[in-house]
């Protein structure tokens, strides 16, 4: 249980894809105008690396070493596919809205980079909470941009009004300049968050 | 729409790194210096045509006709590996330092966002061939310029005072998001 | 050679399996977005024409004579049998993307309603073409589409003229209007020669 959690809280913080490893960038910025399309994304996003931790961790001794590229996309781009569908038939709303995104999920760094790096190499139950934690990791981030975003920008979160009726939205922030420069924002906040803990990581170790 | 505009709009309008946020992971990586992004840029431009001439009369001709449209995600995107792999085996033997000095980033052009939502792009829009590389070309084309200016960029930074809380990282999004504004200007160019 | 072949086939038992799974998800997905969009598409017809019983889809009927308005589909709305309306998806040229635009048209002779589909132009400006809360007219709550209902198909459809523009969105204005007046006045042509003439 003890490693589950350990290896789950990685993807969360200390090595979030977003934050400190820098990965997975496109689909963040671009969707997260607002905060459904963000925790959508991020859930899709999840699903994808699980399945796909999850199909190559179990076969991983039956994949060729020379020919372990094509297959690894040939699985991603296979439950991409599936949630592709499943979003257009289920959630048509956030389909359209997130567009080309979705099937973009493929390229997603993120998912390479942990199917190749590590649930290639590791058995089943280390892949689960890696892929749970990447995503989960990858989806509060996304989250948070996009209600800041959303709130900032249209003074809502999930469509429900929070800022007061005088409020006057900053379109500045739901615009694409605006998605850079929240994400500026999250980066210089995580790195003093980074600055702050280590030394105290470091006492501890 | 004339082949003019869609390659204006491509390439600055809807310019793909900073107003759709594509390809942001080479836009960071590889800006560091002007060299460095006209060979990316010219890396990504010969491989988005490829990919187009590859990718569009495949789904016209053959997924298309026989039903197998949901196959695209998995057909596009391993057309684009393979092509990657050709590519690199033939600057591995024509052009060694060419191939040396891209280093990972030649193979990470697979990865590359923007080149598959361009393949995505040409079937959504409904162009037809002509049209699909002259928005391929534009993309890429938009792609090498958004690179060029955030080297140039890069390179004042080196000698700017910036606050210590936005030394690294973020302050290359925030001179990507100032980019970003000033590229919104283009929006009334074409009517 | 043989080792080749070997993974060749490997590879090729992978992608198999992959296109298999895809080919069901696929068809099962595939009846319930087709079921969707039919739901969809009944709910909008009569959101326009509520007095209609039955419609039928007439797509490839009606021929847009402005090349920068395209008609997607063409449907006529029956009553008692009889042709009571005709509902245009045209798509035109906006701000940000095309825009696409359900027009009904009534056999008055004027239009019955208009719905905006889609559109992906800026939130809080030209979205709010869609927009069921943006007011035009905030005394009368008239909003952008609905200021089109039961207008006649004679009138001149100018921006800032007789139709009311959404503030600081004058490309957005524009372009849904150029598909209602566009997609309004053949749809009109047409049903008045089905029908003998406008009433």
């Amino acid at each position: 249980m003890k490693r589950f959690l350990r290896t789950f809280s990685n993807g969360i913080i200390r090595e979030n894809p977003l934050l400190m490893l820098m990965i997975g960038l496109c689909s963040a910025l671009a969707v997260t105008t607002a905060t459904a399309n963000g925790l959508g994304m991020g859930l899709s996003m999840t699903f994808v690396l699980l399945m796909s931790e999850i199909v190559i961790s179990s076969f991983r001794k039956l994949i060729p070493e020379s020919i372990r590229i094509p297959i690894f996309i040939i699985v991603i781009a296979a439950f991409t596919t599936i949630i592709d569908y499943v979003l257009k038939a289920y959630f048509p709303d956030l389909s359209k809205a997130m567009g080309v995104f979705i099937p973009l999920i493929v390229v997603n760094c993120i998912i390479m980079g942990r199917v190749e790096g590590f649930a290639s190499k590791k058995p089943l139950r280390d892949a689960i909470p890696d892929a749970l934690g990447m995503g989960l990791g990858y989806t509060w981030v996304l989250t948070g941009i996009s209600a800041i975003r959303e709130l900032l920008g249209n003074g809502t979160i999930l469509n429900i009004r929070i800022m007061p009726d005088s409020y006057q939205p900053i379109l500045f922030f739901v615009l694409s300049p605006g998605g850079f420069f929240v994400f500026a924002l999250f980066i210089a906040f995580n790195l003093w968050l980074k600055s702050r803990l280590k030394p105290v990581q470091e006492e501890q170790a | 729409m004339t082949l003019f505009k869609i390659f204006i709009s491509a390439f600055l309008i809807d310019n793909v790194i900073l107003m759709r946020f594509l390809a942001l992971c080479p836009f960071i990586g590889m800006s560091s210096d002007e060299d460095k992004s006209v060979g990316m840029g010219l890396a990504v431009i010969f491989v988005t045509l490829l990919a187009t001439s590859a990718t569009w009369p495949l789904y016209h001709f053959v997924l298309k006709p026989l039903g197998l449209e949901f196959l695209q995600i998995l057909v596009f995107i391993l057309i684009i590996a393979a092509l990657v792999q050709l590519v690199e085996f033939y600057l591995k033997k024509s052009a060694p330092a060419l191939y040396a000095s891209m280093g990972i980033y030649l193979a990470l052009i697979t990865t590359n966002c923007a080149i598959l939502a361009v393949t995505f792009d040409n079937i959504s829009k409904g162009y037809n061939f002509a049209e699909s590389l002259v928005y391929a070309f534009g993309v890429a084309s938009g792609f090498m310029l958004s690179l060029l200016l955030l080297a140039g960029v890069r390179n004042r930074i080196k000698t700017s005072p910036i606050p210590a809380f936005l030394k690294g990282t973020p302050i290359l999004f925030v001179a990507a998001s100032l980019l970003s504004m000033a590229f919104m200007g283009f929006s009334g160019l074409v009517k | 050679m043989k080792n080749m072949v070997k993974l060749g086939f490997i590879m090729a038992v992978y992608a198999t399996v992959a296109c298999v799974s895809l080919a069901f998800v696929y068809t099962g997905t595939q009846k319930v977005i087709a079921e969707r969009q039919k739901a969809d598409l009944e709910a909008a017809l009569k959101d326009l024409f509520p007095q209609g019983e039955s419609f039928e889809e007439i797509t490839g009927t009606l021929q847009s004579p402005d090349t920068s308005v395209a008609f997607k589909n063409e449907y006529v709305i029956k009553k008692d049998n009889a042709p009571i309306g005709v509902a245009v998806r045209g798509v035109g040229a906006s701000y940000g993307g095309p825009v696409t635009v359900l027009v009904g048209v009534g056999a008055d002779g004027k239009i019955a309603g208009v719905k905006v589909l889609e559109n992906k132009d800026t939130p809080g400006l030209g979205a709010n073409a869609a927009n069921p809360s943006y007011f035009v007219d905030r005394a009368s709550g008239i909003t952008f589409y609905g200021q089109f209902k039961g207008k006649s198909l004679s009138d001149p459809f100018e921006v800032k003229g007789d139709v009311i523009a959404i503030t600081a969105s004058t490309i957005t204005s524009k372009a849904v209007t150029r598909v209602v007046k566009t997609a309004g006045q053949t749809a009109g042509a047409w049903l008045a020669a089905q029908t003998g003439g406008s009433k």
